[in-house]
């Protein structure tokens, strides 16, 4: 090696010195990261702020983006914790599979998902089976489902979403969506939408309609009931046990995803949510509780 | 021949009749455009070799810069359109009689892809057509995921030996990737085998597959192998392994070996030779998103009877994101050592990786 590469190395070697060092000192007060569904969002970032009031050497941070994003990330190794308002698919687990990502799914609240309209809107209760033809674009005017004379206006997330996915494969019959329907970044945008649209629908969780003063629907908003079939009884989303026993029939457990068994802060953070305190937060904002079976299959994942 | 010719179209068909069934269940087109730019500025320390010999010491370059449009027709459909730019996009015309082409020394944007993108639940496949991604080195390109600093092997053979081995990353045809099993995934391709910035110049459609192991969760063994007739008796064969490891949490490491095979290669004494190459490379978050190093050894063997013509690559590096991942610092550093009298070459890059 002559003299001229070594002074090059040597000027390498100090510059990679300068750069590291504040890096270094910085990763060690890395900050969890929690990515994923929108659904989840606000209520993973309350849950975050009360844990670190709690443990204030354990910073969180948490970020939305959809379902599909957060799977993403923890299989790209981009965060540590991925929220999802629905199951993994077979392809995400499979692409898990290939890059050694070995996902431990905890349930942490249930939500009943919510037809939401206009409050101006007459009609109080729709079967699953008109949900999914109003979404597959099958009855395009409200008088189709009994309804007033009026152009149905359409109002669903984007195709990153787990709720998106979710209504689609668990009310639709895994049809697409029709081309009318305007997708939306999050569940606040749709509730915008059809607070100012008579003719909307909407879904979203049960979580973002609910009055938190007074455990009823949001001014301006109506919470549609759902029955199953035409005939049976209608529930909704907002009756906890009608939820708790399925009766209410689109209701889903919220998920959080670590790669292998949680350690450290991530751990902590999924024990303090799954516990005592979390699950009276998660109430509190207007999502429901995990019940036994779900938990006893968290405390299993947790070891 | 009339065999081949036949299936083609049967897969072109039954692929145009899907297309058409898929076609009509659209959701509306979220549509994106996306700029990726590689920008470096590069010192040579030594100017020994093949890259290196010449009379720059240093230089500003565009290593790449794609423009991207794409749209997700609906759940089932995506259509992509990438112009793609760098130092070797000068070319202004070919002249198909003398198959040369024609340069100015302007830099100028190609088109990279074309093609539709179709996603099915059968084997959850994907189907494409048009200027499409090559099979080649997608998965050694993905682990290694440093495009903006150094091509893979088989990509960048030509680039550092001078050797034609005929890889390109995008092509005019149709490919199939699906998953037969979590444990096993495959691919199949044909295409014309001219390369993206080339149209067909023969008759002959270059056939490629792959299978994908993964014995256990992050470990990947991948088989591949290309096929394309040069001329009505002779053949060109590429075959490729790859190894990829992904078993420790924010480590990578990847093995790739190749070997060419060109019949209508021969040596001045008429003696068949093939080139090959193996590579080594890995990579680790430190911080995720933040920092993580790279690191890589490629052995380049362009013809297997010369004694003295290998070359040794290392490159190596660090990728750094000051604020946002919209871009990144990744200065690396090359160094060659040839087989030959040349003494062994270095040379710096500071990176800037841009993608907004």
């Amino acid at each position: 090696m002559n003299e001229k590469i070594i002074r090059w190395l040597v000027l390498l070697g100090l510059a990679l010195a300068v750069i590291f060092t504040p890096i270094l000192l910085s990763a060690q007060t890395k900050m969890l990261q929690v990515k994923g569904s929108d659904t989840m969002v606000n209520l993973a970032q309350i849950l975050a702020e009360e844990f670190m009031a709690k443990n204030p050497k354990m910073p969180v941070a948490v970020l939305g983006g959809g379902s599909g994003t957060g799977i993403t990330a923890l299989i790209n190794g981009t965060c540590d914790i991925a929220n999802s308002s629905r199951d993994w698919k077979a392809k995400e687990l499979d692409l898990a599979f290939e890059k050694g990502v070995k996902p431990r799914l905890f349930a942490v609240a249930i939500d009943g998902l919510s037809i939401i309209v206009n409050e101006r809107n007459p009609l109080a209760q729709l079967t699953m089976e008109q949900v999914g033809a109003i979404y597959r674009g099958e009855v395009k005017n409200w008088k189709g489902v009994g309804g007033a004379e009026m152009k149905i206006s359409l109002y669903g997330r984007q195709s990153n979403s787990g709720t998106y996915t979710f209504l689609m494969e668990h009310v639709m019959g895994n049809k697409p969506y029709s081309t009318d329907m305007k997708e939306m970044n999050g569940n606040a945008q749709i509730i915008e939408g059809v607070l100012a649209d008579e003719a909307a629908i909407g879904y979203v969780g049960v979580g973002y309609v609910v009055d938190k003063a007074t455990g009823k629907s949001l001014k301006g908003l109506k919470i549609l009931t759902i029955n199953k079939t035409a005939g049976a009884t209608a529930y909704s989303p907002l009756d906890k046990q009608a939820v708790d026993t399925g009766n209410y029939p689109i209701s889903r457990p919220l998920w959080m995803a670590t790669n292998g068994t949680p350690k450290a802060v991530a751990a902590a953070l999924i024990r303090f949510i799954i516990g005592a305190e979390g699950q009276k937060i998660i109430e509190r904002e207007g999502f429901y509780t995990v019940g036994a079976n779900l938990q006893e299959q968290n405390q299993k994942n947790l070891k | 021949m009339r065999l081949k010719k036949m299936s083609v179209l049967i897969v072109l068909t039954v692929l145009a009749a899907g297309f058409s069934a898929f076609a009509q269940t659209t959701t509306p087109p979220p549509q994106t455009f996306g700029t990726t730019v590689y920008f470096d500025y590069t010192t040579f320390v030594t100017t020994d070799g093949y890259l290196t010999s010449n009379s720059l010491t240093n230089k500003f370059h565009f290593r790449r810069a794609y423009f991207t449009y794409e749209n997700k027709i609906s759940d089932s459909l995506k259509f992509r359109f990438r112009f793609d730019a760098d130092n070797t996009a000068n070319i202004t015309s070919v002249d198909f009689t003398n198959k040369k082409t024609k340069f100015d020394d302007k830099l100028r944007p190609f088109m990279k892809h074309l093609y539709l993108e179709w996603s099915n639940d059968f084997l959850q496949s994907k189907v494409n057509v048009g200027m499409i991604e090559t099979l080649a080195f997608k998965l050694a390109e993905d682990r290694w995921g440093y495009r903006s600093v150094a091509k893979t092997l088989l990509d960048g053979y030509k680039d550092i030996t001078g050797v034609e081995v005929d890889a390109t990353s995008a092509d005019i045809g149709v490919s199939w990737k699906g998953t037969l099993l979590r444990q096993l995934r495959f691919g199949l391709a044909v295409h014309n085998g001219s390369a993206y910035s080339h149209a067909e110049t023969d008759k002959f459609k270059k056939f490629s597959g792959y299978l994908q192991f993964v014995p256990a969760a992050g470990l990947n063994i991948v088989g591949y192998l290309d096929y394309e007739k040069q001329t009505d008796s002779k053949k060109a064969v590429t075959t490729k392994v790859d190894v990829l490891f992904d078993m420790i949490s924010n480590l990578n490491v990847s093995f790739e070996w190749f070997s060419y095979k060109n019949e209508t290669y021969l040596n001045a004494d008429l003696k068949q030779y093939k080139p090959s190459g193996w590579s080594i490379f890995g990579t680790y978050k430190i911080v995720p998103d933040k920092l993580a190093l790279f690191a890589r050894y490629d052995s380049y063997e362009p013809n297997n009877t010369k004694a003295d013509d290998e070359i040794g690559l290392i490159i190596a590096g660090f990728d750094w994101t000051p604020m946002q991942a919209t871009w990144k610092l990744q200065p690396n550093v090359w160094i060659y050592k040839y087989n030959d009298a040349r003494k062994g070459d270095v040379v710096l890059n500071m990176t800037l990786f841009m993608s907004f």
